[in-house]
């Protein structure tokens, strides 16, 4: 049975496609008398099927040492093209579909209750079977002609769910922008699978490290390669510079929120793992990467500081968190970057629930109008703490552990990731600490004063996934490799080793005291001093990059396009219709000639053929004439 | 067989046209259906008949028809042009279906359309160059009343605009097959005999550029391409449904059939500045698309830029390439075909198509909510979404070409990225937003009128999925034409070192002469 199951577990993202498709009828409208409801149990239904389904593989291949192996599926053979689609069956994929299907399925319950007056709730529940799909499908690809239709597909269902409310003008902008910067990197990364598939690699991913190993092409190449392969999951992961999207994507629902903030941003940094041997072609690929990842690690968690919506608060940190893993990709400690993703997914995924209760509540998402929910809503305040200590690495959670195993002397450390990891640990803790005073503690606020706790379809899903980030820790405590087999290294007595974990700590607890300690601003206390005001509206807007934008990428696209269709109208259908015009107007005015008087007729003769004679003269043809009848008269 | 795809279409619009009385409307749309229906029955049957592993011209009939010119009534059908029949005669019921019920003038209308539609099968199956050339002006005749007659505000020029310029695009188009005959010295104008002539390079250069130029106009290429914008928004939604998705294809077919066919060669020598200028069309398509204001020209220039892909997969002559060329087609054909019925529905509730005054038609009430959702989807397979049969076709293209035209290729995908701008832009501000009290009051859609909408994108998911079901058709015959006598003719054959090619790119781009040396040195 478990081997039919595992054999099978290519179903398990099918499962969330079949759900969508089976709630097409609520959304399209066609079923109105039962109100959307049994879409969303029939995706429920779906999603606990490949949950359970997934379970069984999962324990199946983990427990009785089953061996890993592949599916192929001839896709298409065309000409001297191969493209097969291959699955993964391991360990480390069906754990990640795991993780995937389990977190969705929590989500997807957490959803009846968050929206639960939406009516539109069928569609909802559709696209979230979409994501979970495209999800899922990415967690066991092996191909990266896969995990890029995957991708795309996730481009597209983010879309769709950012602009689930599509009435509301800043939702329009906030898709638009989700989709087109994603698209920009995945257009990119499309570039990458072209170019790698013409220079002979496979595209499974175990074909591309054995390609990488022979280097077969030219540095310039290879370093040209490496950006734009890098540059797919830049967008997905929002990375500096494609980081906007995700703050922006706020807008939407909050349980596709939850997701994104977890799980989809995984996704691009789990491609990116896997290909993380094509990245040892070129230094450029790992400079770009460890680059992007600092600048975003650093920027994000600036930004993070200055926002009082609660759900971007959180968001920028995503960012942050990535940032870490593409540093750890671009030094090559996929191992943990694998970790990173992990504790993050839980504990990113539990803070986004946390909060979407919040926002239930109080139908607010500005967190300088709230105050004092800790004592009304226990489970809820008990989520956030568990999120974050999950986050920080203070307490003996995820995160702390995930960077432990990082610092414990396997792997190579400098002292500027360290400084990095210090830094952003700090202001994190600074951070979350700052969301929790001016959200739980303090006085209760007009918006908060009435806010009981969440319902259970709420509820159950926050306390479970609570219980789940609590056990987090286990994992990188007993597993920290998951592709390498042992550990890379044993260094034991180098000093940034010693003196790693208790900075990191260090760190946790100095983020902690600034952020209890610094003065919260209400919503009617700005700072006065220009010097402030300058920093936090640089930070609050993203140190202006949407600004940048404008002025620079949307502003050339545009005007190019506003050029070209000026050229087009003015200049390539101007001559065409000048012709056009040149023909009637000729005719309109020859028709003039057309009299009927023979003197006119012969006078255009005459004309005609002295202007013959006088060019004939001129150009010297006369001679000619003339020597020739000397020369016929001469017979 | 073949002749029944030709003369039924024929007979039915002299059916029409001599019924006598004065019948209502939807009798002539009954007759023009039921013909269009068995049309597509017996492409039906054909798909069981034809054999895809054959490079050869299969179903032939080849009649003396006037043998002191040369001219034979010679079809055949193969690989290259099934897909197009098959399409043409889809698209044919498709556009008569969606045709209004209530048209004015329905006898001429419906007639003018199953002619149309015979010339463009006609076009595809001739085996002979002059019955080639028939088809493609009898083609003309009817999509100018067409256009000119049932067209929007500016009719008159849009559909004198577009007489004009394929008018030209038919002479240059003899111009090049009389030479081919004339300088070859043959008696005949038969297809097959033509083939394979081994012409002086020169000889094929000089005959390929009116050529060329012709298919150009046609598929339209920048910069011959101003005739389409105004066609399609003049048009009526069913003859633009026709325009883009079969008749526009006649260009990228005769440049497959003829250009490839007749002077692989000079194909050869010219082919980097082919890939070129469709990397500039593509850009330049697209790029005008954004700034557009009307949704039908918005599907307009997308179609310019998304032809120009099937001219660098053509230019880059590899078996992979060809085929390719030839998905695009089809994948070009639906997705547009599709994109324009929906604008047309667009359009018939709210009576505007300007980006400008539509807002949040996606409402679920009010507004056209499965028409915006099935517009997300032709616009996301326009974008190259995987799933949908727009992504394999470009990958296709992208993948095939890249090898031989590195730069040019990333231009056109930068192209492919700019759809994504502009169709999203539209979806954007027409879908998205709140539903304006002007809007308030719209019609509802029938099922009817979606009905032709879901079976495109039912084709286009399936192919999308399944692109197997499309390929093998054309395989075995674009093989072939991409090779003599074993030999892949592009230039540079796959074979070379990648470092290589990069150095060799750019000289290949300033000296086409070398190569065309070299081509003839081999022949």
């Amino acid at each position: 049975m478990s081997e039919f199951l595992l054999q099978n577990c290519w179903l398990i993202p099918l499962y969330g496609f079949i759900g969508a498709l089976l709630s097409l009828p609520w959304s399209l409208g066609l079923i109105r008398t039962t109100g959307p409801r049994p879409a969303a149990y029939l995706n429920l239904l779906m999603t606990g099927l490949g949950f359970i389904h997934g379970s069984i593989a999962f324990t199946a291949i983990w427990f009785e040492q089953v061996q890993p192996r592949e599916l192929v599926l001839d896709w298409l053979q065309v000409a001297d093209l191969d493209l097969s689609l291959a699955i993964e069956i391991s360990p480390v994929s069906l754990g990640a579909l795991e993780v995937v299907t389990g977190i969705t399925l929590l989500a997807q319950v957490y959803a009846l209750g968050y929206m639960e007056k939406d009516w539109s709730l069928a569609r909802f529940y559709g696209l979230m079977g979409f994501f979970e799909a495209a999800l899922g499908g990415i967690a066991i690809s092996d191909n990266l002609l896969l995990s890029y239709g995957l991708l795309e597909m996730l481009t597209l269902s983010t879309y769709l769910l950012v602009g689930f409310w599509y009435a509301q003008p800043l939702v329009v902008t906030a898709a638009r922008d989700a989709f087109l910067t994603k698209r920009v990197g995945d257009i990119l990364l499309l570039m990458g699978i072209v170019a790698l598939s013409s220079y002979g690699a496979g595209l499974t991913f175990s074909d591309l490290a054995s390609w990488a190993e022979t280097s077969p092409i030219s540095p310039t190449i290879a370093a040209l390669l490496g950006l734009a392969l890098i540059a797919g999951p830049t967008g997905k992961c929002a990375q500096f510079p494609l980081n906007l999207w995700l703050d922006e994507a706020m807008e939407g629902p909050n349980p596709a929120g939850i997701l994104r903030n977890s799980i989809v941003v995984s996704a691009g940094a789990y491609v990116l793992i896997k290909l993380q041997p094509v990245f040892t072609l070129s230094p450029v690929s790992s400079v770009a990467l460890i680059a992007i990842g600092s600048v975003t690690a650093i920027g994000a968690s600036f930004m993070a500081l200055a926002q009082i919506d609660i759900k971007r608060a959180l968001s920028h940190s995503t960012s942050v968190y990535l940032g870490l893993v593409f540093i750890a990709v671009g030094l090559g400690h996929v191992d943990i970057a694998f970790l990173l993703l992990f504790s993050h997914s839980f504990a990113k995924a539990l803070l986004f629930m946390s909060i979407g209760s919040i926002i239930l509540n109080t139908s607010c998402q500005n967190i300088t109008e709230m105050g004092g929910l800790w004592s009304r809503m226990p489970a809820t305040t008990t989520a956030f703490v568990v999120g974050s200590a999950g986050l920080v690495a203070l307490m003996p959670m995820g995160m702390f552990w995930t960077l432990q195993r990082w610092l414990n002397g396997s792997w190579e450390i400098s002292w500027w990731l360290l400084g990095v990891l210090l830094f952003v640990n700090t202001l994190c803790a600074m951070n979350l600490t700052r969301v929790f005073r001016l959200v739980f503690l303090g006085p209760p606020q007009p918006k908060t004063r009435r806010s009981p706790e969440v319902p259970w379809p709420m509820a159950l899903p926050m306390v479970t996934l609570t219980i789940v980030t609590l056990l987090v820790p286990s994992v990188p405590q007993s597993w920290p490799f998951w592709l390498s087999l042992t550990p890379p290294l044993e260094l034991t007595n180098a000093l940034d080793i010693e003196l790693g974990i208790p900075l990191l700590i260090a760190s946790g607890v100095f983020g902690l005291v600034l952020g209890a300690t610094i003065d919260l601003r209400r919503a009617d206390a700005r700072p006065t001093q220009t010097f402030l005001r300058f920093w936090q509206d640089l930070f609050a807007y993203d140190f202006y990059i949407a600004k940048v934008y404008d002025v620079t990428v949307v502003w050339a696209v545009s005007t190019i396009s506003k050029i070209t269709s000026w050229i087009d109208r003015f200049i390539v259908d101007g001559l065409v219709n000048l012709v056009g015009w040149a023909t009637i107007f000729g005719g309109n005015v020859l028709k003039y000639n057309v009299s009927g008087q023979s003197q006119f007729y012969i006078l255009t003769i005459l004309l005609a053929v002295s202007l013959l004679l006088l060019w004939s003269g001129i150009t010297g043809q006369w001679s000619a004439v003339i020597s020739n009848w000397l020369s016929s008269a001469n017979y | 067989m073949l002749s029944a795809l030709i003369w039924l279409p024929l007979l039915g619009a002299l059916a029409i046209g001599l019924l006598p009385g004065k019948t209502e409307a939807n009798r002539f749309r009954s007759i023009a259906l039921v013909v269009a229906s068995i049309v597509l029955v017996v492409n039906l049957l054909l798909i069981f008949q034809f054999d895809p592993n054959s490079a050869q011209m299969q179903f032939v009939e080849n009649l003396p028809w006037i043998e002191w010119l040369g001219l034979n009534y010679h079809l055949g059908i193969d690989g290259l042009s099934f897909p197009l029949v098959f399409l043409n005669s889809l698209l044919t019921l498709i556009a008569i279906f969606a045709t209004n019920k209530n048209i004015e003038r329905s006898r001429l209308y419906y007639s003018m359309l199953l002619l149309l539609s015979a010339g463009a099968v006609g076009a595809f199956l001739a085996q002979d160059l002059l019955l080639f050339f028939l088809f493609y002006e009898v083609e003309i005749i009817p999509l100018y009343f067409l256009i000119a007659i049932w067209g929007g505000k500016r009719r008159a020029y849009a559909a004198m605009k577009f007489l004009l310029y394929t008018a030209l695009s038919g002479i240059l188009v003899l111009a090049s097959f009389l030479g081919v005959v004339w300088l070859s010295g043959d008696s005949n104008f038969d297809y097959e005999s033509l083939r394979g002539l081994g012409l002086p390079v020169a000889t094929q250069l000089l005959l390929l550029a009116p050529l060329l130029v012709g298919l150009f106009i046609k598929i339209p290429i920048f910069p011959f391409h101003t005739w389409l914008p105004d066609a399609h928004v003049e048009a009526s939604t069913p003859i633009s449904v026709l325009l883009a998705g079969v008749l526009l294809k006649l260009g990228t077919y005769g440049l497959l059939r003829f250009g490839v066919g007749l002077f692989p060669e000079g194909w050869a020598a010219i082919a980097p500045w082919m890939a070129t200028l469709a990397a500039i069309s593509a850009l330049y398509g697209a790029s005008c698309a954004i700034a557009q204001k009307d949704m039908k020209k918005v599907v307009a220039y997308s179609s310019i830029a998304h032809m120009a892909y099937i001219l660098i997969a053509a230019a880059a002559l590899t078996p992979l390439s060809l085929i390719a060329a030839v998905l695009q087609m089809i994948s070009h054909g639906l997705i547009s075909a599709l994109l324009f019925l929906v604008v047309g529905v667009v359009y018939k509730k709210t009576g505007t198509r300007d980006v400008d005054s539509l807002t949040g038609l996606l409402n679920p009430e009010r507004g056209l909510p499965i028409t915006g959702s099935i517009m997300i989807l032709g616009v996301m397979a326009s974008c190259g979404i995987p799933g949908m049969v727009g992504f394999i076709a470009e990958f296709l293209v992208f993948r095939s070409t890249f090898p031989i035209f590195p730069i040019q290729t990333l231009l056109c995908l930068v192209g492919t990225g700019l759809t994504a701008v502009y169709f999203l832009l539209v979806v954007n501000r027409v879908f998205f937003g709140r539903l304006t009290e002007k809007l308030e009051r719209l019609p509802q859609v029938k099922w009817s009128e979606r009905a032709p909408a879901f079976v495109l994108t039912a084709l286009i998911i399936a192919f999308g999925i399944q692109p197997n079901w499309m390929v093998r058709w054309s395989e075995a015959q674009t093989t072939s034409l991409a090779t003599i006598d074993g030999q892949i003719l592009s230039q540079n054959s796959q074979k070379l070192e990648i470092s290589e090619l990069k150095n060799n790119f750019t000289q290949n781009i300033s000296t086409p002469q070398i190569i065309s040396t070299e081509m003839s040195q081999r022949y």
